[in-house]
């Protein structure tokens, strides 16, 4: 799973109010180039949670020191997308689209209900008891 | 037609075997790629820029596949494990791909023309795959936040919400959920289309219903309604209050394609037997098996040297009653 997944993602387990941001406990990442996808990164810009975006890079971070992957700045103005300049975009696009969460755990903010994600697949099932 | 809905659980249905033999079938393939592509004419999205699609019951990414050639990037989600590791494979592969190629480019472009062989030349403009998955259950509601995604499809999965497999699970409550769910997960302005196959008239009306309900515009668009095989059911939703579902496709065009993708010409049906209306007549209570029929029916079998009771006085006489 991509931060761009993880960024529109929320629990929602009986009784949880916001469930959102999910906290992640990562145990193994992986981080695959890909080519710039501008246009995508415009569009997208405006429907990021900016904050919840930051604040997951921020516990990713520490588990990537071998890819050497570019820092962001804290806060961007998601509302204004023409001042942004190319360098931005492709830290935002490294972050976004290319590095995975293979194994870990999603972590609801509310609830603690942990979700698990293996092979790239987070288990978004819910028990019965939970719907 | 079987359907593989009455069976049980759509997790339990598509396991591991049942998934590849999906994933692998070139009938199967070419079915879903035709309706995704169709299913993405419905949405009307605007074509300058790539969107963020929900694909709900991904399976093993066939649609996703498409939606990635049309440069969407796309979140899909499935109930069954097994197809969704399908669905990795198929990621996976896509993206090694793109990786060796990217190497191969970089380092040895002169040998490259040498021993450039079809398949690295059908590579060379491979990229990454766009699509990320999700294990979830659509009937207990999409765990997204508002107005995320730019469009929602979803090929041969929602009649799976018409059928309960526990005693917990009651149709239209998980149709609502999810409903309800989809109306708040997508942007204002966003169209999905959901194919599905409804068993009875019954279910197509009980989804329609559901959408309705929740809010959104739109309605079931048929394409080919003549064709038993072609027909297609296509849940067009929008915000616009004013929306209105097209038209479907209809007449020649659809048997053509038919033919095609079956890649062998069908005859048509023997028209005596054509359904079950035109039913023989029922034949008279009493009549049928008389003493002239029987007898005449031992000669045939004689005549054909089959071994046959000699004609006596019993023959063809009637049993006694009983009471």
């Amino acid at each position: 799973m991509r931060l761009l997944t993880h960024n529109f993602l929320k629990s929602n387990v009986k009784g949880t109010e916001n469930g959102y941001p999910l906290n992640i406990e990562a145990t193994t990442l992986k981080y695959e180039e890909s080519p710039v996808n501008k246009p995508f990164i415009l569009n997208l810009l405006p429907k990021l949670n900016y904050a919840a975006f930051y604040s997951a890079v921020q516990q990713l971070s520490p588990h990537c020191t071998e890819y050497s992957l570019p820092e962001i700045p804290s806060d961007i103005d998601t509302s204004n997308v023409d001042v942004i300049d190319e360098e931005t975009i492709g830290k935002l696009h490294t972050w976004l689209l290319d590095v995975y969460l293979v194994e870990g755990f999603l972590v609801c903010p509310d609830t603690g209900r942990k979700f698990p994600v293996k092979d790239c697949i987070p288990n978004m099932i819910l028990h019965e008891d939970e719907i | 037609m079987s359907r593989p809905e009455l069976t049980g659980h759509a997790s339990l249905f598509y396991n591991a075997r049942e998934a590849r033999k999906y994933d692998s079938s070139s009938r199967m393939v070419g079915i879903q790629r035709e309706i995704t592509e169709r299913a993405i004419e419905l949405l009307k999205l605007p074509n300058d820029r790539p969107s963020f699609i929900l694909d709900v019951g991904c399976g093993s990414g066939l649609s996703g596949q498409v939606l990635e050639e049309h440069g969407h990037v796309w979140v899909g989600c499935d109930v069954s494990r097994d197809m969704l590791n399908m669905a990795n494979e198929r990621i996976d592969g896509k993206r090694e791909a793109a990786v060796s190629t990217n190497k191969d480019s970089d380092n040895d472009e002169d040998e490259m023309e040498d021993d450039s062989s079809e398949d690295e030349e059908e590579n060379n403009n491979e990229e990454p795959s766009t699509g990320d998955l999700l294990h979830h259950d659509m009937g207990t509601g999409l765990p997204f936040r508002p107005a995320s995604f730019d469009a929602c499809i979803s090929i041969s999965a929602l009649q799976w919400l018409c059928y309960s497999n526990t005693k917990e699970q009651i149709p239209k409550r998980r149709l609502m959920r999810f409903f309800s769910s989809l109306y708040q997960v997508l942007r204002r302005g966003a169209r999905a289309v959901l194919q599905f196959y409804p068993e009875t008239s019954e279910h197509a009306i009980l989804i329609s219903e559901c959408a309705a309900r929740v809010g959104f515009a739109g309605g079931i668009v048929v394409d080919y309604p003549n064709s038993t095989k072609a027909k297609k059911h296509y849940l067009v939703l929008s915000f616009e209050r004013a929306y209105k579902a097209p038209e479907g496709l209809t007449g020649v065009e659809g048997a053509l394609l038919n033919q095609e993708r079956a890649g062998v010409k069908v005859a048509d049906k023997d028209p005596r037997k054509n359904g079950k209306k035109q039913r023989a007549p029922k034949k008279k209570k009493g009549g049928g098996k008389t003493k002239e029929w029987i007898l005449h029916k031992k000669e045939t079998q004689r005549k054909k040297g089959k071994d046959t009771r000699e004609d006596t006085k019993y023959t063809g006489r009637k049993r006694p009653t009983r009471f």
